[in-house]
């Protein structure tokens, strides 16, 4: 209805500028065409005034011609040759008629004789009552347009009464003098001189509206005959149209024998008494168009386009407010969805940490409870971390404002770092899991890490998520030649056996709050935005996602990303020219690690199980050739790794140095591998720094033991500052570095925290961790002010953030502050301690 | 629904507009007749002619400049006609098409008429002469056509049809219904039921009712036509017959001749006697039937009591009325006119039937097409049966000798001359 209402409304209003522009034009022009009329009125004012003069001035030769006659009482004959002498144009002639015998002499001789002088106008009508003809000098006496008796010519006439004398007897006869000239010769001059009134024509009518000149376009005999027969009218307005027309100067409106519209222009002659002149010319002639049908249609056409422009616009606006519309609802419902959703995985952790802390507070005596209550807790608190992190990701994807924050990281510590996040969960579900590198040749790459972990953690844990027990992850990572100069186009793969996804979900799979609708998959946990925000960071670092799915059988991702190489690299890496045994059951990497050791100059043989690699042990060992080290994978069919070590360390070599590999936790065989005597672990899949490093110690330390990654005497006697406002926050943090023999220091803001740092006397701190948010002084402009002190010590001390704010540009920010590193909360306590390892190892040096 | 809408105000809105332009209007076209020439041609084409108004001929220019509309067309009266019209030809005025007169051929004094005329018969001219009454064509001596006749005329009467019908009378068709009409007539009280001009010979009752009866009486007689056209003396008895008809007819009392004699001439007051309203008929040429036209508005009682009216020839003869057909206009075209290719093209625009009918009937004229029935005043004319037809171009009488039979018969009806006297001069009368 208001659609309509506005189209009617358009219509309406062009409708009425077209009304507009038209009345206004045709104002304009009615206007024009008036003064116009008005022009040719006084035109033929003009007109009148020259003909007049001229017929004045003609009328006066004759006058003259008549005084002289008539004082020297000439004969016809003289009054001829007088006459003959006096003549100046040749296309005048003079008649000296007398009025007895309407006969007489002419000035010239007869078409087609010498000396035929003989004129009469017996037959011509001119003569017969000669009463309009005024004395000598009156007025003007002037004849109708008449066939000249001498030549046939159309001729008019300026008249005077003379007296003629017979030369005999000297009695006087009455004659009139005619000085005849041609109407043609009239005509040439008798026009209007204006160029617009070209086709304007003049008449001149005596009283009773008689021609005594006439226009071509005028017809009849009698202007009056000639008016009546082209133009109705009933008798008694004509008679007063042609009163008027007879005595006073105007205009009216006629039809011409053409059917034309026309002006009829008329004004008195004042030379002679009851004559008229007329003026009569074409309407179109005078009214100018300025109805600028032009400038209407280009308007017209203007408005009709803008209307069906806006029309068109109108509707596709429409359709998009409709999409959009529907995009909102969907979007709103989605969200609405979402919120359920997340209202009930919000509350499920929360459920579980209330519950079990409740659990654990009324079971304080039976350690074990308590124990499993904590360990429940933790498990909760860190997948309601990972919701709260997810949630927080996508409304800055959504809002535009994810930015990426490069830096120089090692992809050895990305994958271990991927490995070790997922090894509780493969545990946990004991799946399959392998992870192949191939061609990782460059360890260090220049991208946002933390978006980089991000990606390959969440599509990683989607595998292991919705793969069932017993089932198999598989990760293949390799690096190739980028087409992106100074990058590496990083291939991540994940194979899964999982339950795969349906075409339709598929298509929406990575719309925000999307989670696929299966019975399988709501006993899951999950926020549905792991997808939405993977996919977002993989365009954001310009790289691919693909996905290939089946239901029931497992999914396949693949992202590709093309990352800069980092200009820190490790220099060349060379072992000593010594020979390697590898064991692994799984032949491509069994082939990739002898490929990695023999680029480190080392030379490789392999065996595919335990016995075999027993034998060739035992076999070099007896001919004096002992392998250099071995390296061995854990699960192996037939005899594991385990048990092939020991029998190595029982049967053969007690000392020989072997390097255990495995794709799981080193935690869970920690024990039975140092107990076969196993020398050192590495986690697959095998780097070749990492190989190369480790390969290293192990020859460098012959067969020393494996350090217990638990030791933490190297942290004893650390003193942290600690810039925290919020009293639990330091209690814990306090507490947490405690355990592990550290000493902290309290400060309560950022300010006190400075002043601490400007009296404290050098190295009574290690380093501080700093909360960026906090009153009077916030930790960024804290560190700000410590990097601006005088004492050296003091404003190079290592400052690592210790804030909740999590984002990648709060990590920038701090970094740009001058802080050395950056510790989200919830704190992990093992981040803590890395990055206190680091600082101290010279990580953290400014 | 919404979108037809929109639509139908869009479509609305151009048609509207499209209203708000100008009309144009197309030029009438004719049937029949094709512009052989550039119709963009710009020209003056002069048409000479004795009459004060053409409007008739006027008209035509106008419907011809409706194929050539830059071409001016305009009519010139020249004075005294007759004689000046050589003047004029041989002169800086030469018309382009002018009037001529069959009589004018074979005079010497209007031989630059002739001279000066185009042969119109050349059929690349393309003018439908076929249209025109085969009468009333001018045969040449050698065969060629200087002039077409675009007007006919003939002698009859005006008859107040109103008149007869209130009476119960028939318009007589025979020379005793003509009497017995007159008696009828008399006796329901109409002093005057025939009248005619009587002052001068020219169109006068006697001439008009004479001439015809005269041509019927020596139209099959070539030796009488040809002491006629000598004016032989002995030749006067071939008009014996005609002048004891017309005595006859004096005898009968058709006509009384002092009531008569109060028109006083034989074209307007002619007209505006017959439209009186009390005669029944009234003798006069073609040309004063022109006139009654426009004095219609002129004349009081007619305009108080209109009536209809027709003309008819007059019933001289036992065995029925003759129609005398005459030429009366004709036109040539100046051969050496400056536009003879555009003045040849209005000439074949004019000779066709539907112009010459117009124009005759705006002028008022008989049309000198075959089909006369178009108009009704003159359409008892186009009935009378072919053998009463009477062309005196066909029979051969010159204008001299029918002046002789024209005095002798005003002579002898005025009761100036007996028969035997009017017999006995001719040859010696003049105009």
């Amino acid at each position: 209805m208001k659609k309509t209402f506005i189209l009617i409304v358009n219509v309406v209003i062009m409708a009425a500028i077209l009304v507009f522009v038209v009345l206004y034009s045709r104002s304009e022009s009615a206007a024009s065409y008036r003064r116009q009329i008005e022009h040719f009125e006084d035109s033929t004012v003009t007109m009148e005034q020259v003909t007049e003069n001229y017929l004045e001035s003609e009328q006066r030769i004759c006058d003259v011609w008549a005084r002289y006659i008539s004082n020297e009482k000439m004969s016809m004959e003289e009054a001829a040759e007088y006459i003959r002498s006096s003549h100046v144009l040749g296309s005048t002639s003079a008649h000296l008629i007398s009025l007895d015998t309407l006969t007489g002499l002419s000035s010239r001789p007869k078409q087609g004789t010498d000396d035929d002088y003989a004129v009469s106008y017996q037959r011509i009508g001119l003569l017969e009552n000669t009463g309009w003809i005024d004395e000598v000098g009156e007025s003007v006496n002037i004849t109708r347009a008449y066939t000249n008796p001498m030549n046939g010519e159309q001729s008019l006439a300026f008249c005077n009464a003379i007296k003629l004398y017979d030369r005999e007897n000297g009695t006087p006869r009455d004659a009139v003098l005619l000085r005849v000239i041609p109407v043609s010769v009239l005509e040439q001059k008798w026009v209007f001189p204006q160029t617009e009134l070209v086709n304007a024509e003049l008449s001149l009518i005596d009283a009773n509206g008689d021609y005594i000149l006439k226009g071509d376009s005028f017809k009849n005999a009698s202007f009056f005959e000639f008016y009546k027969s082209y133009n109705s009218t009933d008798p008694g307005s004509s008679g007063e149209l042609f009163d008027r027309i007879t005595s006073s100067t105007g205009s009216v409106p006629m039809i011409n024998s053409h059917k034309q519209e026309c002006i009829l222009a008329f004004t008195p002659v004042s030379a002679a008494s009851g004559w008229t002149l007329l003026g009569l010319v074409p309407t179109k002639d005078l009214n100018i168009d300025t109805e600028n049908w032009l400038l209407v249609g280009v308007i017209s056409a203007g408005l009709l386009m803008m209307f069906i422009c806006d029309l068109f616009y109108m509707l596709y606006l429409n359709k998009r407010l409709q999409a959009t519309a529907r995009e909102a609802e969907s979007a709103n419902k989605a969200k609405t969805d979402f919120l359920s959703t997340m209202s009930h995985d919000i509350r499920t952790p929360m459920n579980a940490i209330i519950g079990l802390t409740t659990i654990a507070d009324k079971n304080l005596g039976d350690v074990e409870s308590t124990r499993e209550s904590l360990r429940k807790i933790s498990l909760a608190s860190n997948h309601l971390l990972t919701l709260i992190n997810d949630i927080l990701d996508i409304s800055k994807v959504e809002s535009g404002k994810l930015k990426l924050s490069p830096l120089t990281f090692s992809i050895v510590e990305t994958v271990e770092n991927l490995v070790t996040v997922s090894q509780p969960m493969i545990k946990e579900k004991n799946i399959e899991f392998s992870f192949h590198i191939n061609q990782m040749e460059k360890e260090y790459l220049y991208t946002d890490q933390l978006r980089l972990n991000q990606i390959y953690i969440n599509i990683l844990s989607n595998a292991i998520k919705y793969t069932e027990p017993g089932g198999r992850v598989s990760v293949d990572m390799r690096q190739e030649k980028s087409e992106k100069p100074g990058c590496i186009k990083l291939t991540y793969v994940v194979s899964d056996t999982g339950i795969g996804m349906s075409p339709e979900f598929m298509a929406n799979m990575y719309q925000p709050f999307s989670r696929q609708t299966d019975s399988r998959v709501n006993s899951i946990q999950g926020t549905g935005l792991g997808l939405a925000i993977t996919k977002q960071m993989v365009e954001l670092l310009d790289g691919t996602i693909e996905c290939q799915s089946e239901q029931g059988k497992g999914t396949t991702f693949t992202v590709v990303l093309d990352i800069p190489v980092a200009d820190r690299q490790r220099e060349d890496m060379q072992l000593d020219s010594i020979e390697v045994l590898i064991v692994d059951d799984d032949e491509t990497m069994l082939q990739t690690t002898v490929d990695i050791l023999e680029s480190l100059g080392a030379s490789a043989e392999q065996a595919q199980n335990g016995l075999e690699a027993l034998g060739m042990i035992e076999h070099r060992h007896l001919s004096g050739r002992d392998y250099d080290a071995i390296i061995t994978d854990w699960k192996m069919p037939e005899i594991d790794g385990l048990e092939t070590i020991k029998r190595i360390r029982a049967e053969i070599d007690a000392d020989i140095p072997i390097l255990l590999i495995s794709a799981y936790d080193w935690s869970d065989i920690e024990d039975k591998a140092k107990a076969a005597g196993a020398n050192a672990f590495v986690s697959k899949p095998l780097f070749r720094s990492t190989l190369y490093d480790k390969i290293n110690d192990l020859i460098g330390k012959e067969s020393s033991s494996v350090e217990p990654e638990d030791d933490y005497s190297d942290l004893h006697g650390l003193h942290i500052l600690i810039a925290e406002d919020n009293d639990i926050n330091w209690e814990i943090i306090s507490a947490i570095l405690a355990m592990y023999g550290i000493t902290t220091e309290r400060a309560e803001n950022g300010r006190i925290c400075v002043d601490m740092m400007r009296e404290a006397a050098k190295g009574s701190y290690e380093l501080i961790f700093m909360d960026i948010q906090m009153p009077e002084m916030n930790g960024l402009d804290a560190t700000r002010a410590i990097r601006k002190l005088e004492d050296p010590w003091a404003s190079s001390i290592p400052i690592v953030a210790m804030t909740a704010d999590a984002f990648s540009e709060n990590v920038t920010e701090c970094l740009e502050a001058g802080m050395n590193g950056h510790i989200a909360k919830p704190v992990d306590v093992k981040l803590v301690i890395k990055e206190i390892r680091r600082i101290k190892d010279g990580g953290g040096q400014l | 629904m919404k979108k037809t809408l929109g639509l139908l105000l869009t479509v609305l809105m151009i048609l509207g507009l499209a209203a708000c332009g100008s009309e144009t209007q197309e030029p009438t076209t004719e049937e029949g007749f094709s512009p052989a020439l550039d119709t963009s041609t710009d020209c003056h084409i002069t048409v000479a002619g004795g009459y004060d108004n053409f409007e008739a001929l006027e008209a035509e220019f106008d419907s011809f400049n409706e194929y050539y509309p830059n071409v001016e067309l305009t009519f010139t009266k020249v004075d005294d006609y007759n004689n000046m019209i050589g003047m004029v030809l041989d002169g800086n005025d030469a018309p382009d098409i002018y009037v001529n007169y069959s009589w004018m051929y074979g005079r010497d004094q209007y031989k630059s008429s002739i001279d000066h005329a185009e042969d119109l018969s050349d059929p690349a001219l393309g003018l439908d002469l076929d249209c025109i009454r085969s009468n009333i064509i001018l045969n040449t001596s050698d065969g060629t056509l200087p002039m077409v006749p675009v007007f006919a005329n003939t002698y009859g009467m005006l008859v107040n049809n109103d008149l007869f019908e209130k009476e119960g009378l028939s318009v007589p068709t025979t020379y005793k219904e003509l009497v017995d009409v007159c008696n009828a007539f008399r006796e329901k009280g109409y002093e005057n039921p025939m009248m005619g001009f009587t002052n001068e010979e020219t169109t006068s009752v006697f001439t008009l009712t004479a001439y015809p009866y005269f041509c019927e009486t020596v139209a099959n007689d070539a030796e009488a036509v040809k002491k006629l056209n000598a004016l032989d003396p002995s030749a006067g008895e071939y008009m014996r017959p005609t002048l004891e008809k017309m005595t006859q007819f004096m005898n009968d009392g058709c006509v009384d001749t002092d009531a008569c004699a109060e028109i006083a001439d034989n074209y307007e007051a002619v007209i505006l006697r017959f439209f009186e309203g009390d005669v029944p008929m009234m003798t006069c040429s073609g040309d004063t039937v022109s006139g009654t036209k426009k004095r219609e508005s002129r004349s009081e009682a007619f305009i108080a009591s209109p009536f209809t009216y027709t003309f008819v020839p007059v019933p001289m003869s036992d065995e029925g009325a003759n129609f005398l057909d005459m030429s009366n206009l004709q036109f040539s075209v100046n051969k050496d006119s400056e536009n003879l290719d555009m003045a040849n093209e209005f000439m074949r625009f004019l000779i066709r039937p539907q112009e010459l009918n117009k124009m005759a009937q705006n002028k008022g004229l008989m049309s000198p097409t075959k089909d006369l029935s178009f108009n009704s005043v003159y359409a008892a004319f186009g009935e009378v049966d072919e053998s009463r037809i009477l062309s005196p171009e066909v029979i051969g009488l010159t204008d001299d000798a029918v002046i002789q039979l024209r005095q002798a018969v005003y002579g002898v009806a005025t009761g100036t001359m007996t028969i035997d006297e009017a017999v006995a001069a001719y040859g010696t009368f003049t105009q």
